[in-house]
């Protein structure tokens, strides 16, 4: 085994981790900052987010807009002084990555271009034609090469954390290319591994979207929060789950069922109007419109293709010369994934799981409860998506809280004793239990059956819509699997390239994750954004449950969920209504606070 | 220590006859008729260096037969290494950037192809012209 | 007539080798359930689940933008995700890992030597004038974009270094990817970094081993046009050339 001293450990190399790589090479020059990825930087997850990220920059638009937008698209559980700094910083750190050179699309005078986007009152979402993802990623990391002090580990894959005297000194990983161990160990840690999409079935996630770090920090007595709230994206192909970007639908596309009528009018989302307006229609929030598609799809109304049920996205009159400047990859994709020209036919789509709004515990200053242990991006709950993440809050987030994770854990780990000489001990059991499983002789079980049946199951029990007894059964059946987990044996023995090992040590941290996910929303008997009950809880219960769900590990039993309240500074919940309603209720408010 | 052994397939010695490469071969190679033809207009100028009789000798041998097919043959090779080259010509300037608009590859082609058309036909004009009056 | 559209079952022959058992590669050849919107990722992934549990790959996105999955179909550098079982059938396909490329396993090859070169061309802006973040934004017309664009939509694939032959021939040759990551900041008009670029890539191992072969272009899965970078910059490395010496010249 390997050891490499590091000042600072960032654990995932997407937007989250590479900005706070950046920041914390930045705001401490001489230290080493050990950047480590499961996969090389550019493949992250991140590359894969289309529209685009949020920070006020028009006129008529105000920080007051988007703290309003994101806490009422969150159903009033965001954490409310979070959000405050959130939108206070989105716009700088859009100008940054400017700066860093991130191709923004543009105005004919050279001005960033902005468009709209769904549950968002004004448009604010800067743009990268419909690669928006992609070239944040490729900014952020081409711009981290500059910084001799970031110390790559490319293709390295985590396999825990060191943990001694109640504070986090490192991790253990594990090169693919070698089959050889690394103890990093580190005075900080920042967990920015992504979210968890994978554990369901139809997905917009990339293969690597699979909850290492949530499960990791979780196993270490961080509570994760929130973690019944996972958004279905109403928009994605049928069958593969690829993501048709809400972009689409900012730019004027129009959503159809089968009788080609716009089906959103029936579920308190119109009037309609030619163009969707802000927060009308099409450009309500995602979970109000994966819930319409349910709806329509148990009356009858959608489109049946060969990859299943769905409605009708068209684009169409938006004209060729549009969709090419303005979407040209999801041109190519409906070509090549779904057979279809969106210039000249409507693209088939239909929700699929999209974004994890929970994650690992973490303050204002993404400091997890487990000292120099901080979190940023989709791995962790900072707080400002509460039930329902609106589109284009994720990138922005990636920005802003992976820049403070990263100047945080600089100075923390500026103050930090450095690693204890007990971590050695610790990293060698950690990988004596990794080799464990690679020679583990099982049941002849195989990983991959287990991964779909809890992809199955989390569909059943954790849908668009909710039931106790499916949740339940959920909470059995991922139980069950844990169990025959224990028993899996791998087909491959080599050391090198074992990515049947990775996919076996990558399903334990799904299941981990899963079970959090299960039983947190088994916990919350009410109705609230992305989770939706549809036995006698269908109702928003402020009373009882306007409060976070904090789910604790319990090791070889299942977690413990407990809750933790919500902070709330100006904005004390209200009803969340979009279209005509949402209207009048702001109108109403308006005159309230005028009065 | 690691099992790592990383193995390199060499690239095949004849990668250039074959397919998607071989184009690209046939290209290069049509470049070597225009230094044959070369050859020949300096192998005219040593003959009417060596005299009338040289000279005679060499244009007797351009009017035969088998030069004529060789000029055929290399005229064709010639054409040929043209329109590709015009075809890769984009490949090799900078991006023309018209009204915010990228120009096409092939209108660039294009437009290459015909100013060397429109030049041949006018260097034939000439030659005719030329050769009506003396 | 033999019904192609009928065939349940399309066999894959992959080339498959594990450094700790095999001397060299050798094919391997697997029967898998053909349908028609089935790529030959996700042919390999059931494989993967359901035949043999070792055979390598990498894969993420599933939609052609996170540049992993390039490998050699039938002869050809593609993406598997986005070549499409039904374009091959009846079969055999033939997959093999990407051209050029030292083999790791299976179908994974070495990666780190191009993202070294990569990093050899300091791929960021370098400000021609540098601004603060409350300066706001530079200003950038969608002209000036043009220019920069296709190069900036490189997926790091490698597509290009598997199907060029001098990069084959020589493996120390900058070739078109890292040139287009290059050229992709030299002419954005945010940049002033355009002097310390072309003096990385003189020689051989720069710009001039680029014999305008040009399938890089052709290969590209996101119309990039390496060969369009690489050529460029055979022009400006000339012109810096002449150049700096009448530079020097003129200094003495």
């Amino acid at each position: 085994m390997d050891f490499f001293n590091a000042d600072i450990l960032v654990l995932g190399a997407g937007g989250a981790g590479l900005r706070a790589a950046i920041a914390a090479a930045q705001s401490a020059p001489d230290m080493t900052v050990a950047l480590v990825s499961k996969v090389y930087p550019m493949r992250s997850h991140t590359v894969a987010a289309e529209g685009g990220s949020a920070g006020v920059v028009r006129a008529d638009d105000s920080l007051d807009n988007h703290f309003n937008d994101t806490v009422e698209g969150g159903d009033w559980l965001c954490e409310q002084d979070v959000v405050d700094y959130f939108v206070g910083h989105c716009t700088r750190e859009m100008i940054q990555l400017e700066h860093w050179g991130c191709p923004w699309s543009r105005q004919p005078d050279g001005h960033v271009n902005v468009r709209k986007f769904g549950g968002m009152k004004v448009e604010r979402t800067w743009f990268a034609a419909d690669r928006s993802g992609f070239h944040i990623l490729h900014t952020l990391f081409q711009t981290s090469t500059k910084f001799p002090q970031i110390r790559r580990f490319d293709e390295y894959f985590c396999v825990d954390l060191i943990v001694d005297d109640g504070r986090v000194q490192g991790a253990v990983v594990l090169s693919p290319a070698t089959g050889e161990f690394t103890a990093i160990r580190a005075r900080a840690v920042v967990m920015a591994t992504g979210g968890a999409g994978r554990v369901f079935r139809q997905n917009t996630n990339g293969g690597i979207v699979t909850g290492d770090g949530m499960a990791l920090a979780f196993r270490h007595g961080v509570p994760l929060r929130d973690m019944e709230f996972v958004q279905y994206h109403p928009t994605c192909l049928p069958g593969t789950g690829i993501l048709i970007t809400e972009g689409c639908r900012g730019e004027g596309a129009l959503l159809v069922n089968k009788d080609n009528y716009r089906y959103l009018q029936d579920y308190g989302l119109g009037p309609v109007t030619p163009e969707p307006r802000n927060k009308f229609m099409e450009l309500g929030p995602r979970d109000r419109l994966s819930q319409a598609f349910w709806q329509e799809e148990r009356k009858g109304r959608t489109v049946t293709t060969p990859q299943g049920e769905a409605v009708l996205l068209d684009l169409r009159h938006l004209g060729a010369a549009k969709l090419k400047e303005r979407l040209p990859l999801i041109c190519e994709l409906a070509k090549s994934f779904a057979g279809v020209d969106p210039v000249t036919a409507a693209i088939p789509v239909r929700p699929a799981v999209h974004y994890t709004m929970g994650g690992i515990l973490v303050d204002i200053d993404t400091a997890s409860p487990l000292a120099g242990l901080y979190a940023a991006g989709e791995c962790s709950s900072v707080g400002i998506h509460g039930a329902n993440r609106l589109g284009s809050n994720s990138l922005a987030e990636l920005t802003v809280f992976g820049r403070v994770a990263g100047e945080q854990a600089a100075a923390f780990a500026k103050a930090a004793p450095a690693a204890d000489a007990r971590s050695a001990d610790q990293a060698r059991a950690i990988e004596a239990k990794a080799l464990a499983l690679l020679q583990q002789n099982g049941d002849g079980e195989r990983h991959a059956a287990l991964r779909t049946e809890m992809a199955v199951s989390m569909e059943r029990g954790c849908g668009i819509y909710r039931l106790g007894p499916e949740m339940q059964q959920t909470c059995e059946t991922i139980a069950q699997l844990k169990q025959r987990y224990q028993h899996v044996a791998l087909e491959d023995r080599s050391r090198v390239w074992n990515t049947d090992w990775i996919g076996a040590i990558e399903l334990g941290y799904q299941l981990d994750v899963a079970e959090a996910m299960a039983h947190a929303a088994l916990a919350r008997k009410e109705s609230r954004g992305a989770h939706q009950r549809l036995d006698g809880f269908d109702k928003r219960d402020d009373a009882n449950y306007l409060s976070h769900s904090l789910a604790h590990y319990q090791e070889g039993a299942a977690p413990r969920i407990t809750a933790q309240p919500v902070k709330i500074t100006r904005s004390p919940p209200g009803q969340r209504a979009y279209g005509a309603l949402g209207e009048q209720l702001e109108a109403a408010r308006k005159d309230a606070t005028h009065a | 220590m690691s099992e790592r052994r990383p193995y390199l397939r060499p690239q095949p010695r004849t990668w250039w006859a074959h397919p998607p490469y071989r184009a690209y071969t046939i290209r290069e190679l049509c470049g070597v008729a225009l230094a044959v033809y070369g050859a020949i207009l300096l192998a005219g100028l040593v003959c009417l260096a060596r005299g009338p009789a040289a000279f005679e000798s060499y244009r007797a041998f351009l009017a035969s037969p088998l030069s004529l097919a060789l000029h055929l043959l290399l005229l064709a090779a010639a054409l040929w290494h043209m329109v590709t080259w015009f075809r890769i010509l984009p490949k090799t300037m900078p991006k023309l950037v018209w009204h915010g608009k990228l120009v096409p590859q092939a209108l660039m082609t294009q437009a290459a192809t015909l100013l060397a058309v429109g030049c041949s036909v006018a260097l034939l004009a000439l030659v005719v012209v030329v050769g009506a009056w003396s | 007539m033999p019904d192609t559209t009928a065939k349940t079952t399309i066999e894959l022959r992959i080339l498959r080798y594990c450094p700790s058992t095999d001397t060299e590669p050798a094919f391997g050849s697997f029967q898998v359930p053909y349908s028609d919107d089935m790529s030959v990722l996700q042919a390999l992934q059931e494989i993967k689940a359901t035949l043999d549990g070792s055979l390598a790959f990498r894969w993420s996105c599933r939609m052609a933008v996170c540049g992993s999955c390039g490998m050699m179909i039938n002869g050809e550098p593609k993406l598997a995700c986005n070549t499409f079982l039904r374009d091959l059938a009846p079969g055999p396909v033939t997959v093999e890992p990407l051209q050029n490329f030292p083999i790791e396993r299976d179908l994974v090859v070495t990666v780190g030597d191009f993202v070294k070169k990569i990093e050899s061309i300091y791929p960021y802006v370098m400000p021609k004038v540098p601004k603060t973040v409350e300066e706001g934004t530079y200003l950038q017309t969608p002209s000036q974009m043009e220019a920069y664009a296709s190069f900036a939509d490189c997926i790091n694939c490698m597509l290009c270094y598997a199907a060029c032959p001098q990069y084959g021939a020589n493996p120390d040759f900058i070739g078109p990817g890292a040139m287009a990551l290059l050229q992709r900041y030299s002419s954005d008009s945010r940049d002033g970094g355009q002097q310390a670029r072309l003096d990385q890539i003189r020689g051989e191992d720069g710009v001039w081993s680029c014999t305008a072969v040009g399938i890089c272009s052709e290969v590209c899965p996101k119309q990039v046009d390496p060969a369009n970078a690489v050529n460029q910059n055979k022009s400006n490395s000339a012109l810096d050339f002449f150049l700096s010496g009448l530079r020097k010249e003129s200094v003495t």
